[in-house]
């Protein structure tokens, strides 16, 4: 029987993904779009709900760390490395290629979208090939490390709470800009059960910070993709299994925050720290984007879903995956809990995610009108 | 109003940008004929963002814009003449 903190940890991330699942349908708050539509068509209405977003976690972050209820940086925050960099343009490359970035595609495939199952399959698949190359690009990463400084609160000796001071003024006087010109929010047309971008991102850094407070960390999501493709290995090719290291160790070692309990945890397929810490929140945010397209009668698996884009969405998704692995974690890990304690691999990560979709937002124009279109 | 004719494009079921991308493509071909007020162009989507992105640009080119949601859950999107023009 697990401990009592545990069950009531893997209840309050379910909660937190199933209410996140709900509001990302609602207001297709997709981060691939996100920085896609920048490129594509000069659009920057997602951009600014995450700008929101990320200044209200790391105020909420903030807060709570001076109220002790959470350490800064986070635990498995590494230090910076040029791979962040490059995982980055990957990881953008990649999920512009896929549609939806990897919590994009589990509200998506919530929905119903056959393009976003295909790159979560594509993610599984990327992370699998991943851990047959874990050992040489290992050794790498950690050559190019820039410093040995988490955040650049740590780097400067600057207070965590200035940095935070001064995004969120910053912010601040850029929203109420953009609410005097009218740029916040679309209001002449909108899908039935709408709900305004700027308000889920406000909603999501509450319960990112919810989630942070009940697991002593931010929302993740990857590491599962790893275990996922860890369990079919290990049922398919045992013997090959067992001679991958990244499948075979227990890293994490890490205090529950509500029990003190003793977690590890691990790429491999048991059930430790990663699946109590990612599990709930995956399950949660398809069922709460089922529960939000049931209720608006909008499930479907119609539709024609053409070959070039089954390719190009499951390749995005290989893609997303390798990004992910070799900047130690994907964009919900780096803009919603990184970015906000500023933590320099995060930054480092977010900065090559705008090369990354530019370069992505070129090809799936090609791959979706053809050479006409380009 | 008898010449009024109707293009159909439904983009259900294809990977995001492509309900954005290809209305734009199918209102630059036909801009004319919706112009002229001979032809109404539908766009069948299940994107939600597309609802709004959709509607905007049109909006943007001067068409006129109606937002239908259809039983089975997906949106048909109609531009047409703008009749303030």
């Amino acid at each position: 029987m697990p401990d009592s903190g545990i069950i009531l940890t893997i209840a309050l991330l379910f909660f937190c993904g199933f209410v996140s699942g709900y509001l990302m349908h609602r207001s297709d708050f997709c981060m691939a779009g996100a920085f896609r539509d920048l490129f594509l068509f000069r659009s920057g209405m997602m951009l600014k709900a995450l700008l929101i977003l990320v200044a209200a976690a790391a105020v909420l972050f903030e807060l709570e760390y001076l109220a002790g209820w959470v350490t800064l940086p986070f635990p498995i925050f590494k230090a910076p490395t040029l791979f962040g960099l490059m995982g980055g343009v990957l990881f953008g490359f990649g999920m512009v290629l896929s549609g939806g970035c990897v919590v994009g595609v589990l509200y998506k495939s919530g929905s119903g979208s056959r393009p976003a199952l295909t790159a979560l399959l594509g993610l599984i698949v990327g992370s699998g090939l991943y851990a047959e190359v874990h050992q040489i690009i290992t050794p790498w990463l950690r050559r190019t490390e820039l410093t040995t400084h988490v955040t650049l609160s740590q780097l400067t000796g600057i207070s965590s709470f200035w940095w935070v001071l001064t995004l969120a003024l910053g912010v601040l006087f850029l929203a109420r800009r953009w609410w005097r010109t009218d740029r916040m929010e679309e209001r002449t047309f909108s899908a039935q059960g709408y709900i305004q971008p700027w308000k889920t991102a406000l909603l999501l850094a509450l319960l990112v910070a919810l989630g942070a407070a009940s697991s002593g960390v931010p929302f993740g999501v990857t590491t599962s993709y790893l275990k996922f493709a860890a369990t079919v290995e290990k049922l398919l090719l045992p013997q090959h299994f067992s001679t991958l290291s990244l499948f075979n160790t227990q890293p994490l070692v890490y205090l529950l925050p509500l029990s003190q309990e003793r977690l590890t945890g691990g790429a491999g397929p048991a059930w430790d720290a990663f699946a109590v810490l990612q599990y709930p929140l995956i399950a949660g945010i398809i069922l709460g984007a089922v529960w939000s397209s049931a209720w608006l009668k909008e499930w479907s698996w119609r539709g024609h879903f053409p070959l070039s884009q089954v390719v190009t969405v499951f390749s995005g998704g290989i893609i997303m995956a390798f990004g992910s692995r070799i900047a130690d974690g994907c964009n919900i890990w780096h803009i919603w809990g990184g970015v906000p304690i500023f933590a320099i691999q995060s930054l480092l990560f977010v900065f090559g995610l705008f090369p990354g979709a530019w370069l992505g937002s070129l090809v799936i124009k090609q791959v979706i009108l053809g050479r006409e279109g380009a | 109003m008898s010449l009024l004719k109707e293009h159909l494009q439904d983009i259900r079921g294809q990977v995001c940008p492509s309900s954005l991308l290809v209305a734009l493509r199918c209102i630059n071909e036909n801009m004319e004929a919706i112009r002229l007020g001979t032809l109404v162009l539908k766009i069948i989507t299940d994107n939600r963002t597309a609802v709004v992105t959709i509607p905007n640009a049109a909006s943007n080119m001067g068409f006129d814009v109606q937002i239908e949601k259809e039983q089975e859950g997906y949106y048909v999107i109609s531009i047409t003449q703008n009749n303030e023009d």
